[in-house]
């Protein structure tokens, strides 16, 4: 194995004067500065709101929602309390009852996620063992007019639909 | 007429140092944001109108004026903390007194001086303000009573000491090339040429000009010389334990100061307010000739801008339609300015000393607003140099420079006298 030789810069009398180096760096930042300023459509900068973002990806963990099964669009939910047990804010208040159409066991009275505690780590996705519950909405922005506003109840959750292909849940 | 043009050298540094501060930060912004691929500040408005950003930094000084005034309790010299942003302030503006913004103007066999203070004095003016500047650095460093505060202070009192001595030297150097120490005279030296190259301080001078420029830099703390204000290490430098329009005073002197430098810069090294190849006495007597010239640049110029505004201003504001206003105002302006420019280019009336007066104005503000966007253009280019690396720069290497540039110059003019 041999030694690498690194060439040390700096000690020829061009460098050491500085000016061309610094002449060449405002060569560069005069070039990007005359090129945005003829033609401004090249800068990556979104006008939000006007522009919406377009690189959101099913991937993107945005508002929960929860799923419905494919067989009859019902909730796909169990209350297992998994997702609630998952969460480091606990921001998931779950009452589970009997489900009286034979299509499971459980199905949750109130699932209620308080966005304003959520940090979106999306732990209670992983969690999830029937995937009832996503974060591919690619909704980012959440406002309200009040803290009630906020906490986002079982009849909103099932309404909101995914950005992925993928809209009824995979689970068992 | 006799008032009014000897108030309006004084109006124009009004203008030239006030009121250009937030066109200047304007620039600072816009300018950073376009050479770092990005926008920069444009959503702020009065009624849909955004003058591309300029209401941003009008609303920036009404905050800071409005905002409150704190001063903390820990200070003991409470006069010294309050007097400090208002000599960096006050200094600024006085160095702006001795610029010449027109050649001077003789009319009824009375000269009138374009300089809001008709001195002879000019460069020896500017150094003694300039040097003054700083002494709101420093005095607001140490009255501050805080470590970042004055070490701070102690970086901007170290370099100023460095760099004010190359600067006065590169000054010199100037002064025995033009022979004389009126900045006015200075500028009409300017006018001539040697076949073909105009004698701009730049071309007889350039080792004096980038000594000269460099130190302007590090005088006004701008970057690359700003490690008084260096906030990686020291939170803000002097102005740590300033709030509101205390603050507001320091960023404003800040670009005063610039300006001002600036234009020094433009008077000994670019021309001044002169044309290459064209003396004042020329442009009175191709009056004429020189209006249809700007009548067809006003033209030109409109129709780029009204082309390249309507591309660009896509996402109105609420309230009035921007493009459409912009639109009417320019090419009402142009339609005016035409018709008033033909009106004595065709000769119907005589305004040859006052029309020369005004477009000597304008070229002195191009020039000058030239230079801001060199100052902004070496600020977001250019990292912050270390601090020992500042004063190495400034005594051995500027310092030796410009001694040895003025050995050279005073064996060539001495050389040169003595040839003729």
């Amino acid at each position: 194995m041999g030694i690498k030789v690194v060439e040390r810069h700096g000690n020829t009398f061009k460098e050491k004067i500085y000016l061309h180096a610094i002449f060449s760096g405002m060569k560069t930042t005069l070039k990007h500065f005359t090129a945005n300023l003829s033609d401004a459509s090249n800068i990556p900068t979104i006008c939000y709101p006007e522009q919406m973002p377009t690189d959101i990806t099913p991937r993107y963990r945005g508002v929960h929602r929860l799923t419905h099964r494919k067989e009859d669009d019902s909730i796909a939910c169990v209350a297992c309390f998994m997702c609630a047990t998952a969460c480091p804010a606990n921001c998931i208040d779950i009452v589970a009852i009997a489900r009286e159409d034979s299509v499971d066991e459980k199905m949750p009275a109130v699932f209620n996620i308080d966005l304003l505690e959520c940090v979106f780590c999306g732990y209670c996705v992983e969690a999830c063992p029937c995937d009832a519950i996503r974060m591919d909405s690619g909704i980012f922005s959440v406002i309200g007019d009040n803290r009630e506003d906020f906490i986002y109840n079982k009849e909103k959750l099932l309404s909101i639909k995914g950005i992925s292909e993928e809209e009824y849940s995979l689970g068992k | 007429m006799n008032t009014f043009l000897i108030l309006l050298p004084l109006v124009l540094t009004m203008l030239y140092s006030l009121v250009s501060v937030p066109v200047l930060v304007w620039m600072e912004r816009r300018i950073a944001a376009l050479i770092q691929d990005r926008l920069g500040p444009n959503r702020c408005h009065i009624k849909g109108i955004r003058l591309g950003g300029i209401i941003q930094s009008v609303a920036d000084m009404m905050k800071l004026v409005f905002k409150e005034e704190i001063s903390p309790s820990h200070i003991k010299n409470k006069f010294y903390y309050l007097v400090a942003p208002s000599i960096a302030f006050m200094s600024a503006f006085l160095t702006f007194m001795v610029i010449p913004y027109a050649d001077n103007i003789t009319i009824n066999e009375k000269i009138y001086h374009m300089q809001a203070l008709p001195t002879d004095l000019g460069v020896l003016w500017f150094l003694a303000f300039a040097g003054l500047g700083v002494y709101g650095i420093i005095i607001g460093g140490w009255a501050s009573h805080n470590k970042y505060a004055i070490l701070g202070s102690m970086r901007a009192t170290a370099q100023v000491i460095g760099y004010e001595v190359a600067m006065g030297l590169s000054l010199v150097s100037m002064l025995i090339t033009y022979g004389t120490i009126s900045l006015n005279e200075m500028v009409t030296y300017q006018s001539q040429s040697f076949s073909m190259i105009p004698a701009w301080g730049i071309v007889l001078q350039p080792i004096a000009t980038i000594i000269f420029i460099v130190t302007a830099f590090a005088e006004t703390n701008r970057a690359p010389f700003d490690a008084a204000e260096g906030e990686s290490e020291i939170v803000a430098g002097y102005h740590t334990e300033y709030g509101a329009m205390k603050f507001g005073l320091f960023f404003v002197a800040e670009y005063i100061a610039m300006a001002a430098s600036g234009a020094l810069i433009v008077t000994i090294f670019l021309g001044g307010y002169q044309l290459p190849y064209l003396s004042t006495t020329d442009l009175i007597n191709h009056f004429e000739l020189v209006l249809w010239l700007i009548i067809a640049f006003t033209v030109v110029s409109s129709l780029i801008f009204l082309k390249w505004m309507r591309k660009h201003n896509i996402f109105a504001m609420k309230g009035l339609n921007e493009t459409k206003v912009y639109t009417t105002i320019i090419i009402v302006f142009t339609i005016f300015a035409i018709i008033v420019m033909s009106y004595y280019a065709l000769g119907f009336g005589h305004a040859g000393a006052v029309g020369v007066m005004i477009l000597q104005f304008a070229i002195f503000t191009v020039k000058l607003f030239f230079l801001h966007f060199v100052f902004i253009w070496v600020r977001w280019t250019l990292p912050r140099f270390r601090y020992d690396q500042t004063q190495k720069l400034g005594w051995n290497i500027l310092l030796p420079l410009s001694l040895i540039n003025i050995f050279i110059t005073a064996i060539v003019v001495v050389g040169v006298n003595y040839g003729n």
